[in-house]
């Protein structure tokens, strides 16, 4: 009698490690006592949040996501993630100085923190386990579990998974290796942008400015100038910088630059929950002369307009990739990589832009869960170096955006404020900063 | 519902000034402001320190067997001389230089150095006594211990004083060095020839004082020290 075969799904032992995704294998090589690659999501609730309500929300929900339940370790020539069997993570309340460093040996390993203060509920991640969106999925999620608790019931939709089901293959794929297929590798330029100046704050203070805009009356503005809102968000970034480097002493001028990712899902197919963006530098050369600020959106609409199609993008993620597929590069020691890698983007990578800016754009949620919900807010992070990064949000008509800085003066900030209230943009203001 | 009057944005009740421009809110007929809920915590968080237990005890089971088996192959096998004693003594001195990175990481930086300091001095004593010759000891390897242990001490105690920058590191350092190798060919000299006198350390205390006077300068002028940080761009 032939044995009965089992079925493949059986027999294959259950993956049990992943390799880093292409962006995540920067990020761990950068880590420093003051500095990780964190980024916070948030979702404020219109009711408070229990947090031992939410603990358990966040004990079902994270077996759903195989890739934020890891803990990193490091192999002979790259580092890579396993599944982080340790109780955790644990829900906390939360505190001043979002996106504090995280280092890879606390916190029972992980690489998540869940927080909650009055309404709001906040996920903090390193960016080596995924993107904004991989982790708008895990919050939502979290946020889905925890009000199916309180007895609600919410629709499985856009960013929310059913717990109950595998995540797919899809899910926890590394999407770039997909689609860097391009024929040349088209070469990055580098110019050392325009760096802004201040007084670092002391270790661990993260300065966060929170505006709060009506989504609609923004649209209208952006419309105006004949844009869409990231460009006019990008100009008004831009504007705001290239006043400050006029008004600063400066030996010579330097080009003005935003450091933005670009969601790769938008132009490439995929469902990956881990990194799947690139980077575009929308710049002003202030050295060719004099520009007004609609001069300034004309030349941000046409950047984006030519840099953000599916053949650049695609030739960008072919060259990332290049170097990681390099058999040369492939064999040398973790601790070589580490050392050159941290070099380059410090004296290049991160001289190459002079701000960051994130536009996740409009961020849908079931029906069923948009009565319990106020608002969601993003922010980038910490910077690596003195700057300021910019993250914005939108929800129903709630837009938000996040500055976050590690420098004590807020001028890039006042001055990109300013500019929407010129605009007739209604702004509303809060703060964590001591002063206030 | 407060608007700053400088940069026209409207302010959460519970600011107090506006985040942008520092400027104070002042709105008599909204006194609420004062009992509102901040949109942020007041309460800071602290990163969770790396517990190196293991490291620690790692480190102290390889340090103790290594100290063991030698002493046991001394005692039994190999027992011409007491070799297994310094071989136990670098032991016990890496135990201790390990201290503050991997067993006691709340050691205070002074206590930890005046620590290292110590353990070498006697590491170094036991040697002589090993030799059965101590005039090096008290002629050399005890003043320059004593010397690079009192220079440590110094160089911690100015890094924390003062802020931390490239400038002062690098003023500090220089002025060490000068001291110190003005130190180490004095004790040789006058172990060797029974007399002080300099010769090449001369030449390096005249280059180090010429820096340090220089970053000195640099560090007490602040015009002087932007104009160098912004055409060095620290």
């Amino acid at each position: 009698m032939p044995s009965k075969r089992p079925p493949l799904s059986e027999k294959r032992p259950k993956k049990d490690w992943y390799k880093l995704d292409l962006s995540a294998i920067v990020y761990p090589t950068l880590q420093r006592r003051d500095f990780s690659a964190v980024y916070r999501l948030s979702v404020t609730l219109k009711a408070p949040v229990d947090p031992e309500l939410l603990q358990r929300a966040v004990d079902i929900a994270m077996k759903r996501f195989p890739t934020y339940k890891v803990a990193i370790r490091k192999g002979l020539f790259w580092r890579y993630l396993e599944p982080n069997r340790r109780p955790g993570p644990y829900v906390r309340p939360d505190i001043k100085n979002p996106c504090m460093p995280m280092g890879f040996q606390t916190n029972n390993r992980y690489l998540v923190r869940f927080y909650y203060y009055e309404n709001r509920i906040s996920m903090e991640a390193h960016h080596c386990l995924g993107d904004g969106t991989g982790g708008m999925c895990v919050l939502q999620t979290v946020t889905a579990v925890y009000l199916e608790l309180q007895g609600c019931f919410i629709t499985k939709k856009y960013f929310v998974r059913d717990v109950n089901e595998e995540p797919s293959p899809g899910e926890l794929e590394d999407a770039y290796m997909r689609y860097a297929d391009a024929g040349v590798h088209p070469p990055r330029v580098h110019e050392k942008a325009y760096r802004v100046r201040g007084t670092k704050e002391p270790f661990y203070t993260l300065n966060i400015i929170n505006g709060t805009l009506s989504s609609a009356e923004t649209k209208q503005v952006a419309k105006k100038y004949g844009v869409t809102v990231t460009e006019y968000f990008n100009a008004v970034l831009l504007y705001a910088l290239l006043q400050k480097q006029e008004k600063e002493w400066h030996l010579r001028l330097r080009p003005v630059k935003i450091a933005m990712p670009v969601n790769l899902r938008r132009f490439f197919p995929s469902e990956t929950l881990r990194n799947f963006i690139t980077m575009v530098y929308p710049g002003i050369d202030p050295r060719l002369g004099a520009y007004t600020f609609e001069e300034i959106v004309t030349q941000t609409h046409n950047f984006m307009r030519y840099y953000i199609n599916e053949k650049f993008l695609r030739g960008d993620i072919t060259t990332n990739a290049a170097t990681q597929r390099n058999p040369l590069i492939r064999v040398v020691p973790l601790f070589l990589k580490d050392f050159i890698v941290s070099r380059f983007y410090a004296a290049i990578q991160d001289k190459n832009s002079s701000a960051g800016l994130t536009n996740m754009g409009l961020c849908q949620v079931p029906e069923d869960m948009k009565p319990h919900i106020e608002r969601f807010d993003i922010y980038m992070g910490q910077p690596f170096s003195s700057r300021t990064n910019c993250a914005i949000i939108t929800y129903e008509d709630t837009l938000t955006i996040n500055f976050a800085s590690s420098i004590i003066e807020a001028d890039v900030e006042r001055l990109f404020f300013r500019k929407l209230v010129q605009d007739g943009i209604h702004v509303k203001i809060a703060s964590n900063r001591e002063s206030v | 519902m407060s608007y700053c009057v400088n940069c026209g944005v409207e302010l959460d009740a519970s600011h107090k000034s506006c985040p942008l421009c520092n400027t104070p809110v002042i709105n008599p007929k909204q006194l609420e402001q004062l009992i509102a809920v901040p949109p942020f915590p007041s309460e800071k968080g602290q990163v969770e320190l790396v517990k190196r237990k293991d490291a620690a005890l790692l480190l102290s089971v390889v340090l103790l067997s290594t100290a063991v088996t030698c002493g046991l192959l001394n005692v039994f096998v190999y027992k011409a001389s007491l070799w297994s004693l310094s071989i136990i003594g670098a032991c016990c001195v890496l135990w201790v230089f390990m201290i503050p990175l991997v067993i006691y990481t709340k050691l205070s930086a002074y206590a930890s150095l005046l620590l290292d300091g110590v353990v070498v001095c006697a590491y170094l004593f036991m040697l002589t006594w090993l030799t059965k010759q101590n005039t090096w000891f008290w002629g050399i390897a005890l003043p320059i211990t004593i010397l690079v242990t009192v220079l440590a001490e110094i160089m911690t105690f100015l890094l924390r004083r003062f802020r931390f920058s490239f400038l002062v590191t690098a003023t500090v350092s220089f002025a060490e060095i000068a001291v110190l190798c003005v130190g180490i060919e004095l004790v040789l000299n006058r172990y060797l020839h029974q007399r002080f006198f300099l010769s090449w350390s001369g030449i390096v205390l005249t280059i180090c004082s010429i820096i340090t006077i220089a970053l000195i300068t640099i560090l007490s002028k602040k015009r002087l020290r932007n104009a160098v940080r912004r055409r060095l761009h620290f």
